[in-house]
């Protein structure tokens, strides 16, 4: 029986100690509430912040992947061009004291032609030159024929006259400064200059 | 028998008309004689051989008195007979003989005929004698006299004289004096007193120069960069004519020497070439003012007045006699390059050149009775006149490389054009008899496109 009242005794101890350590830990508990709070809304500031963060890059990498875009279209435009201005640009040929367009050299013009219509914004000189072997002013007047030869093809397809002019350098600046047939019909040529 | 001896002192008196005008007529041919000329102008012409003797100190002066003791030359003397035997190289109907070849070596105790001893160089088959003579005066001031002496009757053929004579009038006294002695033996006159233009090139650009035909006064035109080509020399030697390459256009230039100033003028077509003046002021040049290539007339306003040379094909390069009525020119309207000769007043063209695939680069005498032109052979560019009276034609240059641009001087006699003969396009002068060519010194660089015009004082 007094055994018995013992283990009572301890277990009403134990409850009461247990009572006891709960109040406690209410007590406490309740003086806590603010920090908790405190701490609840930074982490919510936080976690805005970061979506915000987020948001802000997501925003940035698209404004960036727009204007790595355009960037590439851009590139991708003035490398057009700069293959039209090569195509454009590019020099024909012709045989010894003749300003003929040869039969070869036809395709490239009316290339020339379509490009010229494409892009409005430019405008050509057409200079003529000669190989080294005739004589100076001769040589010039020459260089205007050829010269004269191409304009007149272009105008023929359809490109408005005012946006080709004709200049006539002679034997003056040469491509190629060899004295031998190879250099003569380097330098027996037609050449367009863009400006814009 | 009065009426037989009447007879007979009337034929004697006829034999004595006829003697009387036989001696006057062989006085005259005596006469004519006395200067000896050179045909310049001839079918051929002849050498003429000429000592120059070494400078003298004459006793007058500061030396009054000193008879034949030695006279010290003034120090201008040596410089002076280098000037004018250098000059006298330039004359090519002249054949300089060395001192050395004479009998007895300098036969000269003066400067006058009488002090010269005339046997040893008839022997020599020397022609003409120079001599100078060097007279100081008490304060310092130096009289220069020059005498040309035949030898053949010992006569002063040109006797000049200069007073005050420093070193910087050196230059100038050789080129008057050559001057009068070309007058005297040929009767024509200009090498002396005339310039070339012509265009030389630094680096990329090319620019307009002019020099005299000995390489004196060498003086840059244009400083304007780029392309200049053509130059050509207004009658009175006061303007030059010449293009420029533009990027976009011929322009064409003119420069007046008064003031130093270049006027440049565009026109339509954008084309420029050859321009040339006429007596009367007044330009030819082709453009391109309807697409072919044309010279046109161009008045002093610069207006395109009308075509000189019109047809489907390349005219270019035309060039005038001295009185404008005979133009020269080249035309494609055959086909290849050919020279054509227009009469100004009638209109009528003419054919000049027949053989040959590319004869470009025509000029005209000033008298307008010759046309030399450059025609290319399998060789390279040669040098040909062509005789407008008999219609023969004669190469005048042999290479290597290209000879071309040919250009009549102001006498009709000698002739400049450029050639690639050392590798190196230079100027060089020649006769229409196709003596051995003379480079004219033009400073560093390669010089092409001579241009002959009259040297005006500056």
């Amino acid at each position: 029986m007094k055994a018995r009242a013992i283990i009572l005794c301890v277990a009403f101890m134990l409850i009461a100690g247990l009572g006891a350590g709960c109040s406690k830990k209410r007590v406490e508990s309740n003086t806590a509430t603010p920090a908790v709070e405190q701490r609840m809304e930074d982490q919510q500031e936080k976690e805005r912040l970061r979506q915000e963060e987020q948001a802000k890059l997501v925003r940035e990498r698209e404004l960036q992947e727009q204007a790595l875009e355009e960037e590439r279209l851009a590139v991708e435009a003035a490398r057009e061009f700069e293959d039209v201005v090569v195509k454009l640009g590019n020099i024909i040929h012709f045989d010894f004291d003749s300003f003929e367009i040869k039969p070869e050299y036809r395709p490239l013009l009316q290339t020339k032609a379509e490009l010229l219509k494409q892009y409005s914004n430019v405008t050509i000189v057409i200079e003529g030159y000669c190989d080294e072997r005739g004589t100076e002013e001769y040589n010039l007047a020459l260089g205007e024929r050829r010269a004269r030869a191409a304009y007149e093809f272009l105008i023929l397809l359809g490109v408005a006259p005012e946006r080709l002019s004709i200049v006539s350098f002679g034997e003056e600046n040469p491509i190629d400064l060899a004295h031998n047939e190879t250099a003569w019909e380097m330098n027996r040529r037609a050449q367009f200059r863009l400006t814009y | 028998m009065s009426k037989r001896i009447y007879s007979c002192l009337h034929s004697v008196k006829v034999i004595l008309v006829a003697a009387i005008i036989s001696l006057m007529f062989a006085t005259g041919n005596v006469r004519a004689a006395d200067t000896l000329t050179v045909d310049i102008f001839g079918p051929g012409q002849r050498k003429v051989n000429i000592i120059l003797l070494p400078p003298q100190t004459l006793p007058e002066g500061k030396y009054k008195g000193a008879k034949d003791s030695d006279l010290p030359l003034p120090s201008e003397a040596g410089a002076f007979s280098e000037d004018i035997r250098k000059n006298l190289t330039f004359l090519p109907f002249l054949n300089s003989v060395p001192v050395g070849d004479i009998l007895g070596g300098d036969p000269a105790r003066g400067v006058k005929p009488g002090d010269v001893d005339l046997k040893p160089l008839r022997l020599s088959k020397v022609d003409l004698v120079l001599t100078t003579g060097w007279e100081i005066m008490p304060n310092g001031e130096k009289n220069l006299s020059i005498r040309v002496i035949g030898t053949f009757n010992g006569r002063t053929i040109l006797g000049k004289r200069y007073s005050n004579v420093t070193e910087e009038l050196l230059p100038l006294i050789a080129d008057r004096y050559s001057s009068h002695l070309m007058m005297i033996l040929t009767g024509r006159a200009g090498f002396f007193d005339s310039s070339i233009a012509f265009v030389r090139k630094n680096g990329k650009n090319k620019e307009i120069f002019t020099v005299s035909p000995q390489g004196r006064n060498l003086r840059q035109v244009s400083s304007l960069g780029g392309i200049n080509l053509s130059p050509n020399w207004a009658p009175d030697g006061m303007k030059l004519v010449f293009t420029r390459l533009g990027t976009r256009q011929h322009l064409l230039c003119i420069w007046d020497k008064s003031t130093g100033k270049i006027d440049q003028k565009a026109f339509a077509g954008n084309t420029v070439i050859g321009p040339t003046f006429l007596p009367d002021g007044n330009l030819a040049a082709t453009l391109t003012l309807n697409g072919d290539s044309d010279i046109f007339l161009i008045n002093g306003s610069f207006k395109p007045k009308r075509a000189l040379a019109k047809s489907w094909a390349i005219e270019v390069s035309p060039d005038f006699d001295k009185t404008a009525s005979k133009m020269v020119f080249t035309s494609g309207r055959f086909g290849n390059p050919h020279i054509f000769m227009l009469d100004m007043a009638s209109g009528q063209v003419d054919r000049v050149t027949r053989k040959g695939k590319y004869n470009t680069n025509p000029t005209i005498s000033p008298d307008g009775r010759y046309v030399a032109f450059s025609r290319q052979t399998p060789l390279g560019h040669r040098i040909f006149v062509h005789d407008m009276n008999s219609g023969g034609e004669r190469q005048l240059t042999f290479g290597p490389g290209n000879d071309e641009d040919p250009a009549f001087g102001p006498d009709g006699y000698f002739l400049a054009f450029s050639s690639s003969r050392t590798g190196e396009y230079k100027i060089y002068l020649t006769t229409r008899h196709g003596d051995a060519a003379m480079q004219v010194p033009t400073g560093v660089g390669i010089a092409t496109a001579p241009a002959w015009g009259k040297a005006t004082k500056s």
